[in-house]
């Protein structure tokens, strides 16, 4: 059998030098206490981000108006999660990579029915009011044809939308109990009685909060507070954290994606940036044996930097 | 419990965040803060000498 030459980059040369006994527990245990002393010393000194959570109440009580316009978004169905298709309907195909139409293919897992689970089902659960009860009551009777043109009737007068003295009222005809709906919803919300349904939703648990995240992330309000705080994807807000903490750093070439074409325009960027990173983080998995690549190191000589008192005394 | 209080977020990083913004890069002056430390953390470790360096040369 012949004997190959030697390959830099693939093999390791017999190590021929003098061996000296090291202590890694000891490093280790060094290690690990100076960081937890800095970790107190670092908290202490500069706190946590804790902001007080925003939830539908909040949401209801700052801005009723953008609550019952997101509200009746629901209802005729313009609002993201209403038409976003998989994992929560079939409104649209989702987010696809090339011929890969990965959302739809992972199918509809948690089903929303934006009209029925943000609208018409918390109204259900309130206290017996006769006049909800009566609008609920016409809302099944009528047929979906007739459900589609009040709706279509009160949203061509949402324009008109006004809070006034705890109420939200429009200038509007024939949009039968819908004007109802909208009305009763606002007040369930800045009671605190809709993110109390939308959360248990009739689970046993109560930490499931898609939906009214979900709701939340409809309206208009939530964006704004993003925005201010430089939260946004069009912000590199996956990196940042609220107010002047830093954020996720190492975040940075995720976001990065997102900022340039042909991701910034795109309405697949989400599964498009995940599929650029999945390609890097292969071929960094795969340095070790990509040719040219695994030559980097010793070609640029970092390691003679690191070991240059041995290198001097060669 | 008013000690610790006191002691809470000596450095407040409660105000509204600083940015800087550079063509398509857009970044927390906090996070370019980290970022520039952990930079310095690798040339610093690339330069610094070994701990024991004096002790070994004596021993040869």
């Amino acid at each position: 059998m012949s004997k190959k030459g030697f390959r830099p980059d693939v093999d390791a040369p017999e190590w021929k030098g003098g061996h000296q006994p090291y202590d890694i527990i000891k490093e280790g245990t060094i290690a690990l206490i100076v960081v937890a002393l800095l970790t107190v010393v670092f908290a202490v000194m500069f706190g946590s981000p804790d902001d007080k959570e925003i939830t539908i109440k909040t949401w209801a009580n700052a801005a009723p108006l953008d609550f019952a316009q997101t509200a009746l978004g629901e209802m005729n169905g313009t609002t993201t999660t209403a038409g976003y298709g998989a994992p929560y309907n079939t409104a649209s195909t989702g987010q696809t990579l090339g011929p890969l139409q990965l959302a739809k293919w992972a199918g509809v897992r948690i089903p929303i029915n934006t009209e029925k689970d943000f609208v018409i089902r918390p109204l259900e659960t309130q206290p017996y009011d006769p006049t909800l009860s009566s609008a609920l009551t016409s809302w099944k009777a009528a047929s979906s044809t007739q459900q589609t043109t009040w709706v279509n009737n009160f949203t061509k007068a949402s324009n008109s939308m006004k809070f006034v003295n705890g109420n939200v009222v429009a200038s509007t005809s024939d949009s039968g109990p819908v004007p109802v709906f909208i009305n009763d919803l606002t007040h369930m919300a800045r009671s605190g009685a809709l993110d109390a349904d939308l959360i248990s939703g009739g689970s046993f648990f109560t930490t499931d909060y898609t939906k009214p995240l979900l709701f939340l992330s409809d309206g208009g309000y939530l964006a704004k507070l993003a925005q201010d705080q430089h939260l946004l994807g069009s912000q590199w807000g996956m990196m940042n954290e609220t107010n002047s903490y830093p954020g996720q750093a190492w975040l940075w070439l995720y976001t990065f994606w997102y900022q340039i074409t042909p991701f910034s325009s795109s309405s697949n960027a989400d599964v498009q940036v995940w599929g650029m990173m999945m390609l890097l983080s292969v071929i960094l998995l795969l340095v070790p044996v990509i040719p040219g690549l695994r030559a980097l190191p010793r070609k640029m000589k970092v390691y003679r930097l690191i070991w240059r008192e041995h290198y001097r005394d060669q | 419990m008013a000690f610790i209080s006191f002691l809470a977020a000596l450095i407040p990083l409660d105000g509204l965040g600083h940015y800087l913004h550079w063509g398509v890069i857009y970044i927390s002056v906090a996070n370019f803060i980290v970022i520039v430390l952990m930079i310095l953390t690798f040339i610093t470790a690339l330069l610094a000498p070994f701990p024991g360096r004096s002790r070994r040369k004596e021993s040869k």
